[in-house]
């Protein structure tokens, strides 16, 4: 049993599958998660080195602020090495230059990841500010009623389940 | 992915931008405290919009919606409703 944030993923689970049951994280973004920390796609739980449980933790417990992964690009086919006289700082310099430009470039997608109670949050937060305003959404939600215009008449269990202003 | 589609929250297409009616008088309206009757509820809500007074058609009559900071980027429509609630008749004539 390995415990993440609270959560117990269960040891004999593959660990892409084992991952979905933290709020907020679907099969896309456990598979996104696993190639971060390169866990393979038939590993269980219990296969889980200590340094990637440990690491998934981190990621997990604040993904805005996590550090980038580093990227090193292969060369290109026109690749020409520079001669073996140049000395190492200016090889340096200029590997650190190429690595700047890098860091614009590539926006890691995990960066905006929301899970449990911040979720949570968002979600109450949208619906408050619905409520706020008084639109048609936030009645709807008000009055424990389907949102966007399915029957009524018999069902809309979901709706009466979920649809309150404090959901969560 | 789409920086664009957090803009526009709707499915619409970026390079049309939001759906919205050029008012003619919007300017006077906001100074005389006139409400712009209308009915076009699929106009977005637009930063300059805030502060006027209008009447939403409903489909019947017209609905006063006062336009506030917090409605900017809804629709006209999402504030006037269309549908009357469900209540038994006391009696039967």
């Amino acid at each position: 049993m390995v415990h993440i944030l609270g959560i117990n993923l269960p040891d004999n689970q593959v660990a892409r599958f084992a991952l979905t049951s933290i709020y907020g994280v679907g099969h896309h973004t456990a598979h996104r998660l696993c190639a971060r920390l390169q866990v393979h796609d038939r590993c269980k739980v219990k296969d889980l080195s200590p340094f990637q449980v440990t690491a998934l933790a981190s990621f997990l417990s604040s993904p805005a602020t996590a550090p980038p992964l580093p990227r090193y690009p292969l060369a290109k086919p026109d690749y020409v090495p520079p001669p073996p006289t140049t000395p190492l700082s200016e090889l340096q310099a200029a590997f650190q230059a190429s690595q700047k430009i890098k860091k614009i470039k590539n926006s890691d997608p995990l960066k905006n990841l929301k899970i449990e109670s911040e979720l949570r949050r968002e979600i109450r937060e949208n619906i408050a500010h619905q409520r706020m305003i008084g639109s048609y959404v936030g009645r709807r939600h008000a009055m424990h009623l389907p949102v966007r215009g399915q029957n009524t008449q018999t069902n809309a269990k979901t709706a009466r389940k979920l649809n309150r202003l404090d959901r969560h | 992915m789409r920086p664009s589609q957090i803009l526009l929250k709707s499915g619409r297409s970026a390079w049309k931008g939001p759906y919205f009616i050029p008012f003619k008088n919007l300017r006077d309206a906001l100074v005389n405290h006139e409400s712009m009757k209308t009915q076009a509820r699929g106009c977005t809500i637009l930063p300059n919009f805030v502060g006027v007074r209008f009447s939403v058609h409903n489909g019947r009559d017209y609905i006063p919606v006062l336009v506030t900071q917090d409605m900017v980027g809804h629709k006209l429509g999402e504030f006037a409703v269309t549908k009357k609630r469900f209540t038994f008749r006391a009696t039967k004539k």
